[in-house]
């Protein structure tokens, strides 16, 4: 497991894999959502996942952290997922575990109705965590890696619910990244906020990236643009194309890519 | 019904017909459709549409008002009560049963105490001779299981006469060979005897076997061991004999003071009769002269007038008895100090303990209450000094006496009395006992439906739960009576249950049974609104604690029910006042016996009947004669009732408001 504050930064131009993904192939019922898709994450880096509605691009993710399990009726039907080179359908997976190391942040904030305090030991505290002081502190560093702690030091137990969005996102990102995991998922997390916010929260990523892996599902291509450092992007459960943002955005190789990305259809 | 409502159609459709052409929201609507032919008809205000609205309006409205004319009501016929209770209490005091009551009070102390000593004294003789017990009654049990098996074929013999003529003896020949065959089968199937030997159990089956049909007196082990039973006990009770004589002694010691009672009793009756049958009078007075002042013709007012001056009574002459009861208070007082000293010797020549522990428990029992009853035979003269039939009862002695009082007395010829302490506790208990039940059953299943059970099982859980709310209640009363009541008693006799506190269970209807009941019918409204709590919280946090990595058992103890809380504790809420509310079941199964339940008896206490206040309005509303003050003390009851449900309701609303918050 990485460590938040002590670990030295990683160059991006690292090109291990934290999670690979193999001919993965999913579906809903009948439906087929995803087709095939070949893709590696690369440790330390942003990878943004564009696409229109319905593309696929929140399914593959969260068929990374296997959350697509509590829903009914869906499976993965070829393919796998290897995360740190362990395939996460293998039975011997733990999913309870495999989630501790694969975080998510979802679209919409949704903190426990508990105080801020209460909200980051989540994650700590469901591990078993006893040791106050211990808590405490992961509570601390983790706000203060969000960019939280200067806002929030003052009112720690008072409930989360009181937080602005912006506030409340970035509350979701410090619970997450308070279990030290090695990759967040990030499902639209500013597609509610305001552009301050949103901006608050793009600086946070690019701040954290040395020490997670991150995956982005945006709609907002600027967005995608910004942050990320590898760019995917998905039409109709299949992966188009995938490369370097800079390229992507400048020089995409697929005309369906340039098309979406200029805007005419999405 | 259909009458106030269409009379509220017409009002709302006149009313509207002035604001019709002010509505912006009616024009906006009526430009965005297209126009009809009948347009100029409908702008006057004959639209279906409005007409159902209106329709569905006037019945919401009709509830409310419904429901505001039963508070009404109950306001009326109830708060009546407490005047009328005050003048009962003051003609109790003014006719001298209070006073009587002092003594009596006294008294009745005195012959529970007797009766403890007594079931103590006949505890430890029949603890004593528990073999020999058990010994004659397995055998008497047997003998007449056996007799009633074969009694129809062997009363047809002995209806019959010896038969004279041919036929008559052939017939008798086949009731015989009936007889015996019955009696075959009936010694097939006996009961078990496990405290006879088995000599002397096939001792018995042989003279059973052998018995001629004619024969009236029981089998000779019966007799044998009835008779070993009574020399056991003989013998068990002489080392008891001066303890025997201790209880005989004081049981005389209150005789005087009975007698005394008795006679005083006598005259305050008279006098009580005396002043009712005035104030009756008085009462009928009153309605003729209010019938005289609203007459219109004069000579009818007249007549009605002077029918009232001859109703007018006499006063009736209440000292000259009071004055004889008062006289009588050296005399009382004298008895009281007679009974103490009495009662103080006595104390010091009962044993300190007995062998057997159903003995020991009635003695401890006993001797716990003997210092209060002899501080209240010191505190009776001073008491009886001060009494006075003079003073005022406030409308404040009323109210207080109806709260706190702790006897519900009613139809009897001394004195009526309505205190709901006895019924407030007993709907109390049989509550705590439903909701101790109900709330783990029924917040534990909705907590399994709702998170952990397959699809599959939530479709047979749910709807059988909910199913049990369809049963009606008189339904689940008998069955609760018949079976339930029966075979609880059948268990708590059983021997190695009875370490159970309150086993063997001495009434079949307790509060124990009607708590049972009423949490069967008390579970499906918790467990449905605990599900619907649970269902409402937001799936996001489920979503963000698993992706958190808790496992699925720590979501649902960490992240939902906390979420949930409020309203589980609404559907806490909403139960209690289900059974707060519930009638038919207590009234069937809780026993009603009217007194606040032995507390020294621990969690015994649960097994004692009791009554509930809504049982009693049940049972007593239909006997009771109209305007009465019984009559009115029962809707006060039912008010109090009205209230308390309301506030639970008013407490579980706020609850649930709170979570959609």
């Amino acid at each position: 497991m990485n460590d938040l504050v002590d670990k030295p930064s990683v160059a991006p131009t690292t090109t291990a894999a934290a999670v690979e993904i193999r001919n993965l192939s999913f579906s809903y019922g009948s439906s087929q959502a995803l087709k095939d898709i070949t893709l590696d994450l690369t440790e330390n880096e942003v990878t943004a996942f564009i696409g229109p509605s319905g593309c696929g691009k929140s399914t593959l993710l969260r068929c990374i952290n296997r959350m697509n399990d509590e829903i009914i009726g869906t499976r993965v039907t070829q393919g796998e997922i290897l995360v740190k080179g362990v395939n996460i359908h293998h039975p011997s997976v733990d999913v309870v575990k495999l989630r501790r190391d694969v975080g998510m942040v979802f679209q919409k904030s949704n903190p426990f109705p508990s105080s801020i305090f209460e909200n980051v030991a989540f994650g700590l505290r469901m591990r078993g965590e006893r040791n106050k002081s211990v808590i405490a502190q992961t509570v601390e560093e983790s706000l203060k890696a969000a960019a939280l702690w200067d806002e929030v030091k003052d009112r720690l137990h008072e409930s989360a619910l009181g937080l602005s969005g912006g506030q409340q996102q970035r509350l979701c990102i410090a619970r997450t990244i308070a279990v030290k995991p090695l990759v967040v998922l990030m499902d639209e997390p500013c597609s509610a906020l305001d552009p301050i916010a949103t901006a608050k929260v793009e600086e946070l990523i690019w701040q954290l990236k040395h020490h997670y892996t991150f995956v982005i599902v945006t709609h907002n291509m600027q967005q995608a643009a910004r942050v990320s450092d590898r760019t995917a992007f998905f039409y109709m459960g299949e992966m188009v194309e995938f490369s370097a943002t800079k390229r992507i955005f400048s020089n995409p190789r697929v005309r369906k890519t340039e098309e979406y990305i200029t805007g005419r259809f999405g | 019904m259909g009458i106030v409502g269409s009379f509220r159609d017409a009002h709302f459709l006149a009313k509207h017909r002035q604001s019709n052409s002010t509505s912006p929201g009616t024009m906006a609507h009526e430009e965005s459709s297209p126009p009809k032919p009948s347009h100029r008809f409908q702008r006057k205000g004959f639209s279906y549409e409005r007409l159902i609205k209106y329709f569905f309006a006037s019945n919401a409205g009709l509830t409310i008002v419904i429901l505001v004319l039963i508070m009404v009501f109950l306001l009326k016929e109830g708060l009546g009560f407490f005047p009328g209770y005050r003048r009962e209490l003051e003609t109790y005091r003014i006719a001298g049963l209070e006073f009587v009551d002092i003594s009596r009070k006294n008294l009745t102390a005195h012959e529970q105490l007797t009766s403890l000593l007594n079931r103590a004294y006949f505890a430890e003789i029949n603890g004593k001779s528990n073999r020999e017990m058990r010994r004659t009654q397995e055998a008497s049990a047997l003998f007449n299981a056996f007799s009633d098996r074969i009694a129809p074929t062997r009363d047809l013999i002995l209806n019959n006469p010896q038969g004279e003529t041919d036929a008559n003896t052939g017939m008798l020949a086949t009731l015989r060979a009936n007889f015996e065959k019955q009696r075959e089968k009936a010694l097939e199937k006996l009961l078990p005897t496990p405290h006879l030997t088995a000599g002397e159990r096939r001792q018995l089956i042989d003279s059973l076997r052998n018995r001629p049909a004619e024969a009236a007196e029981d089998p000779p082990l019966v007799t044998t061991l009835a008779a070993e039973f009574a020399a056991a006990q003989q013998k068990n009770s002489e080392p008891l004999q001066a303890y025997r004589s201790t209880i005989d002694t004081f049981e005389s010691a209150g005789a005087d003071l009975g007698a005394a009672i008795m006679e005083m009793t006598e005259s305050v009756t008279a006098t009580k009769e005396k002043l009712q049958s005035a104030d009756i009078l008085e009462k009928d007075r009153k309605t003729l002269l209010s019938a005289a002042s609203n007459a219109k013709d004069p000579a009818e007012r007249e007549k009605l007038r002077s029918e009232a001056e001859a109703a007018l009574a006499e006063k009736p002459d209440i000292d000259t008895p009071i004055q004889a009861l008062l006289e009588r208070r050296p005399d009382c007082i004298r008895l009281h100090q007679e009974l103490k000293t009495a009662a103080a010797g006595i104390i010091s020549q009962i044993p300190q303990s007995l062998t057997e522990s159903d003995a020991n428990r009635l003695l401890k029992a006993a001797r716990n209450a003997w210092p209060v009853f002899l501080a209240d035979l010191d505190a009776a003269p001073q008491k009886i000094n001060r009494w006075k039939h003079t003073d005022m009862v406030p409308l404040s002695d009323a109210i207080l006496s109806f709260l706190t009082g702790k006897d519900w007395v009613t139809g009897g010829e001394w004195q009526d009395f309505y205190g709901i302490l006895p019924l407030a506790v007993g709907s109390l208990m049989i509550a705590i006992v439903a909701l101790v039940i109900a709330i783990p059953v029924g917040i534990g299943s909705a907590i399994y439906v709702n998170q952990f059970a397959a699809r599959r099982e939530q479709a047979l859980v749910k709807p059988v739960i909910e199913f049990i709310q369809a049963i009606p209640s008189v339904v689940l009363g008998f069955v609760g009576i018949l079976v339930f009541g029966t075979v609880l008693r059948e268990i708590s006799v059983m021997d190695s249950l009875q370490w159970v506190p309150g086993f063997p269970i001495e009434e079949r209807l307790n509060i124990f049974t009607a708590g049972c009941l009423l949490a069967l019918m008390s579970i499906p409204t918790i467990f449905s609104l605990a599900e619907d709590a649970l269902n409402n919280v937001p799936s996001a946090y489920a979503e963000a604690s698993e992706a958190l990595g808790a496992s699925h058992v720590q979501t649902t103890f960490r992240v939902m029910i906390p979420a949930a809380f409020s309203g589980i504790l609404a559907a806490i809420l909403l139960g209690f006042g289900r059974v707060i509310g519930e009638t038919m079941v207590v009234l069937l199964v809780a026993g009603n016996r009217i007194k606040i339940p032995d507390f020294s008896a621990g969690l015994g206490t649960f097994f004692q009947p009791t009554h509930t206040l809504t049982g009693i309005i049940a049972q007593e509303l239909g006997e009771v004669p109209l305007g009465s003050v019984h009559y009115r003390a029962l809707f006060v009851v039912g008010i109090l009732l009205f209230v308390v449900v309301l506030g639970i309701n008013a407490t579980a609303h706020h609850f649930v408001n709170r979570v959609k918050k």
